[in-house]
């Protein structure tokens, strides 16, 4: 997925807050738990942001580099559109 | 208990009634005392009750679950109490209208099952003329803001067409589609020696599966559950007996898996007489397997005690009379020779059909 791309969430996959403050992804017949990072940038996900803007929004938060937070984060996305997860 | 021990997952079975007759269904051989159903009130207490407990997903079938004339009003009270709904369906009664009504109820995923790719042995199968009209359900659900997934049980009738049901699934633009093969329990279990796939079938299986995620990578997710009687280790059956699944069937009992009710040594609980919570918590058929302390050797002592929790207390039941003996499945067995000679029970008689 490129920098450029407004991800939005494919059909049946939607964020999930629990009590403890942890947030899962759910998705047809499944669940994945989200670390902090990857639930902080799909909350995020709307389809009116780019790609590149969450990743900096999500950097910012963590206080770690854009390259780095890019790094984890483009493959979670990668890995989300090869699933159909995230458009 | 184990405080952390949390149900994930409820399924529904609202019905076992279904027009449809599919010698491979799981469901018990005797229907007829399934017929004293929870009413909608009582289903909502569960649903509400099972959110409570922590559950996150709820599924609803069968039977088929669209004979339910409640059915859009349960999926509204699933999705009221945050639960992420899923219909189970074979999808012949899944017309515009019920289908937008189950949208509009907070429906998330419907799963659709298909006997066969092609019309004349589907319907040979379902013991119903049906395929075409679920070709339509199949596009119908595409249109709309709903996931879906394509199922196709795999037995010895129709896994020569397995090539087929991914190009069915291709042509239609199906995003998500799982070939099961079939699960020896209920019916399934009183047709094995129709429905027993061969060797060659299961190893053609295989290498078509391997391929069609290779060359549909990104378009199309294709899950696989393998056959039960094929491999070295059983199926970690609901992830171990009461630790993430609950099933309540038309009558009200809770079981630990959808199998469970075969099991006469065991006395199951109705949500009828007590409380879901304390039924999942405290009930001795769901304490009763749970874990690894119940274990016997060879699971007690193995390192895959966690992955596979003993495989399936409701096989090793049908196999040896005894529910709580390693799986029969597992290679490591000292049943396992039972397996071995039931893969080789095939017989060329025609299955019997399911009916109540």
């Amino acid at each position: 997925m490129k920098p450029t791309a407004y991800p939005r969430f494919g059909k049946g996959v939607k964020l999930r807050h629990e009590g403890n403050g942890s947030i899962m992804l759910l998705i047809p017949e499944g669940a994945l738990v989200l670390n902090a990072s990857a639930a902080a940038a799909l909350e995020l996900v709307d389809g009116t942001r780019p790609l590149a803007e969450i990743i900096a929004a999500v950097a910012e938060q963590f206080d770690v580099t854009a390259d780095r937070a890019g790094e984890d984060l483009s493959e979670l996305f990668e890995r989300l559109e090869q699933r159909g997860l995230v458009q | 208990m184990n405080a952390q021990l949390r149900p994930l997952s409820l399924l529904c079975e609202l019905t076992y009634r279904c027009n449809l007759q599919c010698p491979y269904c799981y469901n018990p051989l005797d229907l007829r005392a399934y017929r004293d159903e929870l009413t909608t009130g009582q289903w909502s207490s569960v649903l509400q009750a099972a959110a409570d407990l922590g559950v996150i997903q709820a599924h609803f079938s069968g039977g088929e679950p669209t004979l339910r004339p409640d059915l859009v009003a349960l999926v509204e009270a699933a999705a009221a109490c945050g639960l992420y709904t899923n219909l189970i369906t074979q999808g012949t009664f899944l017309d515009d209208e019920l289908l937008d009504r189950l949208v509009d109820g907070g429906l998330n995923h419907v799963q659709i099952s298909i006997q066969a790719p092609q019309a004349p042995l589907a319907d040979r199968i379902a013991g119903a003329i049906v395929h075409d009209k679920k070709a339509d359900a199949l596009r119908r659900v595409l249109t709309r803001d709903v996931a879906l997934t394509l199922n196709c049980v795999l037995h010895r009738l129709n896994h020569d067409s397995i090539e087929e049901v991914i190009d069915y699934a291709q042509r239609l633009g199906i995003r998500r589609l799982e070939l099961a093969n079939v699960q020896f329990y209920g019916w399934a279990y009183r047709n094995r020696g129709a429905l027993m796939p061969t060797l060659e079938q299961v190893r053609h299986g295989e290498d078509v599966v391997a391929a069609a995620r290779e060359r549909l990578r990104g378009s199309m997710e294709i899950v696989y559950v393998l056959p039960d009687y094929f491999g070295d280790f059983p199926k970690p059956c609901m992830n171990g007996w009461g630790r993430q699944f609950i099933t309540v069937t038309p009558n009200g009992y809770a079981l630990p898996c959808p199998a469970a009710a075969g099991i006469t040594t065991l006395a199951f609980e109705n949500v009828r007489d007590r409380a879901l919570g304390e039924i999942w918590c405290d009930s001795a058929s769901f304490v009763r397997y749970r874990g690894t302390d119940w274990m016997p050797e060879p699971c007690r002592s193995c390192e895959r005690r966690e992955l596979d929790w003993g495989g399936c207390r409701c096989q090793a039941y049908l196999i040896t009379g005894d529910p709580g003996v390693t799986d029969p499945a597992c290679s490591l067995s000292p049943d396992h020779a039972a397996i071995a000679s039931l893969r080789e029970e095939t017989s060329g008689a025609e299955p019997v059909y399911r009916r109540a």
